[in-house]
């Protein structure tokens, strides 16, 4: 008998079984609904793919050029942590020294966290050759210590690294370049001693080197400490010390531990601190990736708002029905809603997939841009980029593009809402 | 017993700013069982008159009880599930869901209902079965004739045991043959499971089985009389 068991007389599913229940069938509809103008749903799906791996590369490569520019800041000179006598940040001169530098060497080989560090004494001064001279920093470090500190032995294109001979000095290259020395030829140096007075001395070029930054490239000059200690009257003072940290999320830590360690007579300063600018970039850069992430959220509104429109368009005799068969108008704004997230979604699947490996081929092979070295050399990045798949980037990609897809997908599911039965059923 | 009541009900649009009176005052009742038709000419207000009765539309006046519960102060919310537990819909153009097989396009009226899946599998199966489309239940509507796709509308209209089928020329895209068989089919209905047909049409076949037949003209019943059928 056809009435037997007819709906009327069954058990009907408790309130949450029947949403899944009637969410499945949405997803069912709407997932064939995408099938059924399958080219249209394509485009919009290879769009939101093209859209999200250029939003990855895009972030992946700023935040590699970032934190390259950061990293060889801190791996060519300034390091993580450096520690001076009270104001010699704001005032780098000669007298602002450390007297007790064992006291300071005690310190740091008692905290923790610690890696490396090296003693230096750094002053700024004339280096002459016998062709040119232009206004430098010399640098007297520790060969042994200073190498485990910063990337100059490793940036060595010429000659050799310091040895700790008397006299001995490495020069940047494009220092080299105008002061017009290569290895073997002599420079003088001079700046202000401890007294007061002019010291200077002799030096003999035993090594070139060459970093990402065109800048440092242009002013620095390495030898031994005790070669610039000798030449500044210095005795064993020391200027400052260079500290690498095992956990670079740590420094704050660490630094804070230095501080109350060493009292107020030093100042203990983060990269954070000397490098503000460098700093602050990263954040306007981060803020910047916000403003791209917005134009492609608004960029793929639009294309969907356009896409579901005509899609509820094409239909508008298929929702007619849909509301005369009892479909409440919610559940029509559901299916809209189902069929944008679910273009979103998989796209965004795919789209991550697709940027994750792009980026993590090109993290590992860099992108070389010879072409603009110059350039990226004065911003003190290098040739090649090596971009960064972080976990903020899929985290923004996971968060923003569906969302966007689902609020594109708002307006033409409010049309679809709006529809009244009878004028939907007759539209043709 | 009585499903449905009109009273006085009248049905004015606006057609670019001039009134048009589609109803102009029905006094209507049907009762549990009756197979009905609505005719008379073109604009004469059949299927407005069906609309209304459906809930598919709002009279401008007067009163329309659905199984004596006056639906003008219903929401849109409540009324559509009204019309999803209470009414079946049959249209001329068979308006199934193109996406969906002739089963799955039976199911989704108890999907809405939330029924699981077991009973609405069976449930949709002795549907297809009575109407001996049972071999179409996977097949999608582009697969299907238009008397194919008839059938499955009725399968769809019939399935949640409504009180009432409002059918809207049903019979105006078949060939006679099918058509035929379509009205066969309903009255079958009607005849086992004393199930409420109101027709609109102006189709002769369709007229020429309503045991109830009333004529519409300028919005006003003009002819109501019992027995076409049989006369």
């Amino acid at each position: 008998m056809l009435h037997t068991d007819a709906p009327g007389n069954t058990r009907q599913n408790g309130r949450w079984s029947s949403i899944v229940l009637i969410v499945k069938m949405l997803l069912t509809v709407a997932w064939r609904n995408l099938l059924r103008n399958r080219r249209r749903s394509v485009i919009v799906f290879i769009s939101i793919v093209v859209g999200i791996t250029a939003v990855m590369f895009n972030d992946g490569l700023s935040i590699g050029m970032i934190s390259q520019m950061l990293e060889n800041s801190i791996g060519s000179h300034v390091s993580h942590i450096q520690i001076h006598a009270k104001g010699f940040n704001d005032n780098r001169v000669i007298q602002n020294n450390m007297a007790t530098p064992s006291e300071v060497e005690n310190v740091l080989r008692d905290t923790p966290g610690i890696a490396h560090w090296s003693p230096r004494v750094v002053s700024f001064g004339l280096l002459s050759s016998a062709l040119n001279s232009s206004g430098g920093v010399i640098v007297g470090v520790d060969p042994e210590r200073e190498q485990d500190v910063t990337t100059i032995r490793r940036s060595i294109v010429e000659g050799s690294y310091l040895t700790g001979a008397p006299r001995e000095v490495v020069i940047a290259r494009r220092l080299a370049d105008k002061l017009q020395v290569g290895l073997g030829d002599k420079v003088v140096g001079m700046a202000s001693a401890l007294s007061g007075d002019v010291g200077s001395d002799l030096f003999r070029v035993t090594g070139i080197f060459e970093t990402v930054s065109s800048e440092f490239d242009k002013a620095y000059m390495f030898t031994s400490i005790d070669n610039a200690r000798s030449m500044l009257e210095l005795e064993d003072r020391v200027l400052e010390y260079a500290v690498i940290v095992r956990d670079i999320n740590e420094v704050e830590d660490i630094a804070a531990s230095l501080r109350s360690k060493l009292g107020d007579e030093y100042e203990v300063l983060t990269y954070i601190d000397l490098l503000p600018i460098l700093v602050s970039q990263v954040d306007m850069y981060q803020s910047m990736m916000y403003v791209v992430y917005l134009i492609i959220a608004l960029a793929m509104i639009f294309g969907i708002i356009n896409t579901m429109l005509m899609s509820v368009f094409e239909r508008i005799q298929e929702f007619g029905v849909l509301m005369a068969i009892g479909m409440r108008v919610r559940r029509i704004f559901l299916m809209v809603l189902l069929e944008a997230g679910m273009l979103g979604v998989l796209g965004t699947a795919v789209g991550l997939l697709l940027g994750s490996g792009l980026l993590l081929l090109f993290s590992h092979i860099g992108i070389d841009f010879s072409i603009f070295s110059e350039g990226l050399t004065s911003f003190g990045v290098g040739a090649v980029i090596y971009p960064r798949l972080t976990p903020d980037t899929i985290l923004n990609v996971l968060i923003i593009i569906p969302l966007t897809t689902v609020l594109g997908a708002v307006y033409p599911a409010v049309r679809a809402m709006r529809l009244q039965p009878v004028a939907a059923i007759r539209y043709v | 017993m009585e499903v449905i009541r009109l009273e006085n009900v009248e049905k004015t649009y606006s057609d670019n700013g001039v009134p048009v009176h589609a109803l102009r005052g029905i006094d209507l009742r049907i009762t549990q069982g009756e197979f009905t038709v609505i005719a008379g000419p073109s604009g004469s207000g059949k299927t407005t008159l069906l609309n209304i009765m459906g809930a598919l539309d709002r009279a401008s006046k007067g009163k329309v009880f659905l199984e004596k519960e006056s639906i003008g102060e219903k929401s849109r919310d409540e009324i559509s599930a009204f019309r999803l537990e209470k009414l079946g819909f049959v249209f001329q153009a068979y308006n199934l869901i193109p996406v969906l097989t002739a089963m799955e396009n039976v199911e989704f009226t108890m999907m809405l209902l939330g029924i699981d899946e077991k009973q609405r599998r069976d449930r949709a199966r002795e549907v297809l079965r009575e109407l001996d489309i049972e071999e179409l239940a996977n097949k999608r509507p582009n697969e299907m004739s238009g008397g194919q796709q008839q059938r499955v509308a009725v399968a769809r209209a019939i399935v949640n045991n409504p009180s009432i089928i409002l059918a809207d020329e049903p019979t105006a895209n078949l060939d006679s043959a099918t058509g035929a068989n379509l009205l066969d089919l309903m009255e079958k209905m009607n005849r086992d499971h004393n199930l409420t047909f109101i027709f609109s049409s102006h189709d002769r076949q369709v007229i020429d089985r309503a045991r109830r037949l009333i004529i519409l003209k300028d919005g006003l019943i003009a002819e109501d009389r019992n027995g076409s059928a049989e006369a």
